[in-house]
């Protein structure tokens, strides 16, 4: 549906403040895909969302959408954006004050050349487009006099009132308050799947790209980390830079070791003692220096409980105990480094506690630094 | 999906021949940039034509038909030689200087004294302001040679009460031209100074008067240190338009034999025959200042923002008390009010209403008549006029803002040739008005199309003069509308035409009419331009009025000039109310 290829654009440095941009980033999407391009600001995944809507042009790769070429470095091809028929919300949702709603979202059924509709026409589809956002009745309203949730819905009846084959999003929650956020991220992705159409969304909140994508792309420095479902991102970090930006997680210094069993090697930490980790997403090489395990993953026993399979364990202090009401979270000094744990509200351990900490081997991941 | 994206992806170009790689990019290019490299012409094509004309005619020799006559230095050495140039130059600046000090002291005080004190009647000078800014200036200059001259109130009063037959105070000198000039631009100064005092982070002064400092020290020792990037930046920009002004030193200076660059480029274009290559070199001298000083302009007003952007609290700062002062400072308020507002009023209301020019004396009262009204307002010379200027200055503040409006958003926008046309845009700013009055008269008598003496060279002069100033309202409406609003149309499927005339003008429409609203007034006041080029058939009333007060018609001068100005204001308030509206129904706020 979308195939992107070694698209490059790089931004030349003005001086001030890094250069941003995008550097060979290249991915396919299947139709109905909900696509996630997530990093921290500067990372390029605004610039990667501009080239293929057309706001900027690429220096090099190509962009293809179903059967059209949208831009082809080596070909000279660039369709200009007004010609690429696709959705686009934008961050600020660029609602023109000076038109009220229905005209709003009846300004790209007006505009787009080669297709003439008439007045009957344009208002079914407007108003079949309100209602899917659930704004039915407010065509007739100025578009100043609306709550930011509400014009966050007419940009979005806007960008699909043409019915086209890719949704844009750029960070479209992120002008709202938390609460309207969450509904706003259901209703989203109900509306996406209810048109099944293919949407790449940008953001840098990391728990928006696990709850509604399909496919997520992690993006550093101009380039893509990693392509892949929401649970491989989390759990199968392809890197330490993955880890650590999807979510908190545990570091533990040390160096990979031989072959300990099938998928999983021996680790052995900075103090000696050994665990067994398997490699990250993408790993071949013995180059890992640290484990990454999620907290969550991480459970607390009493001192001298059995060990399970499968599970690494180490011993340690509790040296902080905060209770979350859904949880209670722990800092254990196991030996020099302080670990997180995550355990339910019922368990309760002490300040100064020895205990046990077991977490399983495939979640125990080692990565390169 | 029709998609017309596909047949793109077929052409032949990419498909079938192999393709060469530079003319690929460069068609895009043309394509992407066509709007501004035409944009980019036009201004070059009428910014650029005077400045070659200027100094090419500089270098010419003329010959007694007007034509070229071959490349010389003889309007130079002329120059150079004739005494002339010294003279007329000391005297520009020594005129300059003082009248800058003059408006800058007064509007300063005024301006410190309204935004930081507790001064009583505050909204008194705003009015005064506001009234005085669109007042022709040969009005006030009229209105205010009378008063200071020989049958003015003034001079009476001195020759009443203490000597019969003396006149103190000569007008038509250099002390003059600088109180009148100084007078002129002191509102100006004061809207722009109390822009920047009430700015200024009033903390700094407050945390001045917490350590202990008196007002007179805080004031001294920190008001003025901060705003000072900012007052000079102001003083060198009324020195600059002081350097140019035309209006005083033809109408106070000329019959005094007071003789300033701008007069004397005048007096040598006036003269038969007109010594247009002597004019050129004097203008070409005149233009290399002001681009000098202009250029300093820059340099110090981007300092002075910078030093201003320390600010942003939201709330009004407790103003300095001034106890017992405040009815000395209130003292400073009445009298800007009676000079700049009601002394000329009442002037040019005596002048209008008397058959011929008197002193002003209650005795007098008995001949006061309507007769210079009837003859103004009943003669379709007049009429004529009027409707000459305000054709002259509809078409010209709609053609300004068209260009500029289209300028400003190549240029905010960094389209192809943005930033060449911001370049192209600041060009005529160095000119004043008399040098490319000069440069189109020129132009006009070389130019193949008959323009001479019309008033389509008049509009031409004004579009060039002017465009720097609807750029400045165009490109700073362009910067305030966010760039998305722009792109949701290009993604919508909107052209770049489609989405200039469907979202950026309908957004940008307040600061188009402020705009043209400008340009529109001062085009229907300004002198110097038209005193130039017009012909018989294409005079206008600000010319009429210069001629009539040439010929000792006071009256008639006063008579028009009020209805005139009356007609002015009225226009600009129907104007601003209306636009308020319009604002109010398309924003909702």
């Amino acid at each position: 549906m979308l195939n992107v290829r070694g698209l490059t654009k790089v931004y030349a440095n003005r001086g001030d403040g890094p250069a941003g941009g995008v550097q060979g980033a290249s991915f396919d999407l299947q139709p109905a895909t909900f696509f996630t391009l997530l990093g921290p600001s500067g990372c390029g995944k605004t610039t990667t969302l501009r080239c293929i809507a057309g706001l900027e042009t690429p220096d090099s790769g190509s962009i293809r959408v179903a059967d059209s070429m949208f831009f082809d470095g080596d070909r000279g091809i660039s369709v200009p954006m007004n010609l690429r028929r696709i959705g686009m919300v934008f961050q600020s949702y660029a609602i023109w004050p000076h038109m009220t709603v229905f005209e709003n979202v009846a300004f790209p059924l007006r505009v787009t050349k080669g297709e003439r509709l008439s007045g009957a026409e344009i208002t079914q589809r407007v108003d079949e487009a309100l209602d899917r956002v659930s704004l039915s009745g407010f065509g007739g309203r100025s578009a100043t006099r609306l709550s930011g949730g509400q014009q966050q819905r007419v940009a979005l009846a806007r960008a699909i009132v043409r019915q086209p084959k890719l949704l844009l999003l750029d960070e479209p929650l992120s002008n709202l308050d938390a609460a309207l956020r969450d509904e706003m991220r259901n209703e989203l992705r109900r509306l996406q799947q209810q048109i099944g159409i293919t949407t790449v969304y940008v953001t840098h909140d990391q728990t928006e790209a696990l709850e509604m994508s399909d496919q997520i792309a992690v993006m550093e420095r101009g380039r893509i980390v990693q392509i892949g479902t929401p649970r491989d991102i989390y759990f199968r970090p392809a890197n330490a830079f993955v880890a650590g930006f999807v979510g908190t997680t545990n570091w533990l210094e040390g160096a990979v070791g031989e072959v300990s069993g099938p998928g999983t090697r021996s680790f052995r930490l900075d103090d000696g003692r050994m665990v067994q980790c398997t490699l990250g997403g993408g790993q071949t090489a013995e180059r890992g220096t640290r484990v990454s395990v999620r907290p969550e993953k991480v459970v607390l026993r009493r001192g001298g409980a059995p060990a399970t399979a499968a599970s690494n364990r180490l011993d340690g202090t509790v040296v902080f105990a905060g209770f979350l009401g859904t949880m209670n979270r722990y800092q254990v000094d196991v030996g020099g480094t302080v670990m997180q744990a995550y355990d339910t509200a019922d368990a309760a351990y002490a300040v100064g506690e020895k205990v046990a900490l077991d977490f399983p081997v495939a979640d125990t991941v080692a990565l390169d630094a | 999906m029709s998609s017309p994206a596909r047949n793109i992806s077929e052409e032949p170009l990419g498909a079938a021949i192999p393709p060469l790689r530079w003319h690929v990019p460069v068609l895009a290019w043309l394509r992407r940039g066509w709007l501004g490299l035409t944009v980019a012409a036009i201004m070059a094509a009428l910014v650029l034509p005077p400045v070659w004309t200027l100094l090419h005619a500089s270098f010419s020799a003329t010959q007694q038909d007007l034509s070229y006559g071959g490349f010389t230095l003889e309007h130079y050495r002329s120059l150079v030689q004739g005494r002339n140039l010294g003279n007329a130059a000391l005297n520009s600046v020594i005129f300059a200087l003082l009248a800058t000090i003059v408006s800058l002291v007064f509007g300063g005080v005024l301006a410190w004294l309204v935004e930081r004190t507790d001064v009583p009647l505050k909204g008194l000078a705003y009015v005064t302001t506001i009234i005085s800014l669109g007042t022709p200036y040969i009005l006030y200059v009229t209105a205010w040679l009378y008063l200071l001259g020989r049958a003015g109130p003034f001079n009476d009063l001195y020759r009443n009460w203490i000597d019969a037959d003396a006149v103190p105070f000569n007008v038509n000198s250099l002390a003059g031209m600088v109180l009148i000039e100084g007078f002129l631009w002191s509102p100006l100064v004061f809207l722009m100074l109390s822009a920047t005092f009430r700015a200024a982070n009033a903390e700094m002064e407050e945390a001045a008067r917490m350590s202990g400092a008196s007002i007179a020290q805080t004031v001294w020792r920190i008001s003025i240190r901060l705003a000072w990037p900012a007052i000079l930046a102001l003083a060198l920009f009324v020195f600059i338009r002081n350097l140019e002004s035309f209006e005083v030193p033809a109408l106070v200076g000329m019959p005094g034999r007071v003789d300033v660059l701008t007069t004397e480029i005048y007096r040598s274009i006036k003269e038969m025959p007109p010594r247009l290559g002597y004019a050129s070199a004097y203008s070409v001298v005149m233009l290399l200042m002001v681009a000098v000083l202009l250029f300093a302009y820059g340099r110090i007003s981007r300092h002075a923002e910078r030093y201003a952007s320390i600010t942003g609290k939201g709330y009004r700062p407790r103003p300095f008390r001034l106890g017992r002062a405040r009815w000395l400072a209130s003292g400073v308020i009445l009298f800007n009010f009676l000079i700049v507002l009601v002394l000329p009023l009442c002037a040019l209301l005596w002048v209008a209403f008397m058959p011929f020019m008197r002193p002003m004396r209650w005795s007098a009262v008995k001949f006061l008549t309507t007769k210079q009204f009837d003859a103004v307002l009943s003669s379709p010379h007049y009429l004529g006029l009027g409707v000459n200027t305000l054709i002259i200055a509809v078409c010209t503040a709609t053609a300004a803002m068209v260009l500029t409006v289209l300028a400003g958003w190549l240029a905010a926008r960094r389209q192809v040739a943005g930033s060449v046309i911001d370049q192209l845009v600041t060009v005529p700013l160095v000119f004043p008005g008399l040098v490319l009055g000069v440069a189109l008269l020129e132009l006009s008598l070389q130019s193949p199309v008959p323009l001479y003496g019309t008033i389509w060279l008049i509009m031409l002069a004004f579009v060039i003069r002017y465009m720097p100033y609807g750029m400045r309202y165009a490109y700073s409406g362009v910067l305030q509308i966010h760039p998305e609003l722009e792109q949701a149309a290009a993604v919508s499927g909107a052209t770049t035409g489609t989405t200039l005339r469907r979202v950026v003008v309908p957004l940008l429409w307040p600061a188009i009419a402020s705009g043209w609203l400008f340009i529109f007034l001062i085009c229907a006041k300004e002198m110097s331009l038209p005193l130039l080029l017009a012909g018989p058939d294409s005079q206008t009333i600000s010319v009429a009025m210069f001629d009539l007060w040439s010929n000792g018609q006071g009256g008639e001068v006063a008579a028009l000039g009020l209805i005139w100005a009356a007609l002015m204001t009225l226009f600009a308030s129907v104007f601003y109310a209306i636009m308020r509206r319009h604002a109010a129904k398309t924003f909702g706020h």
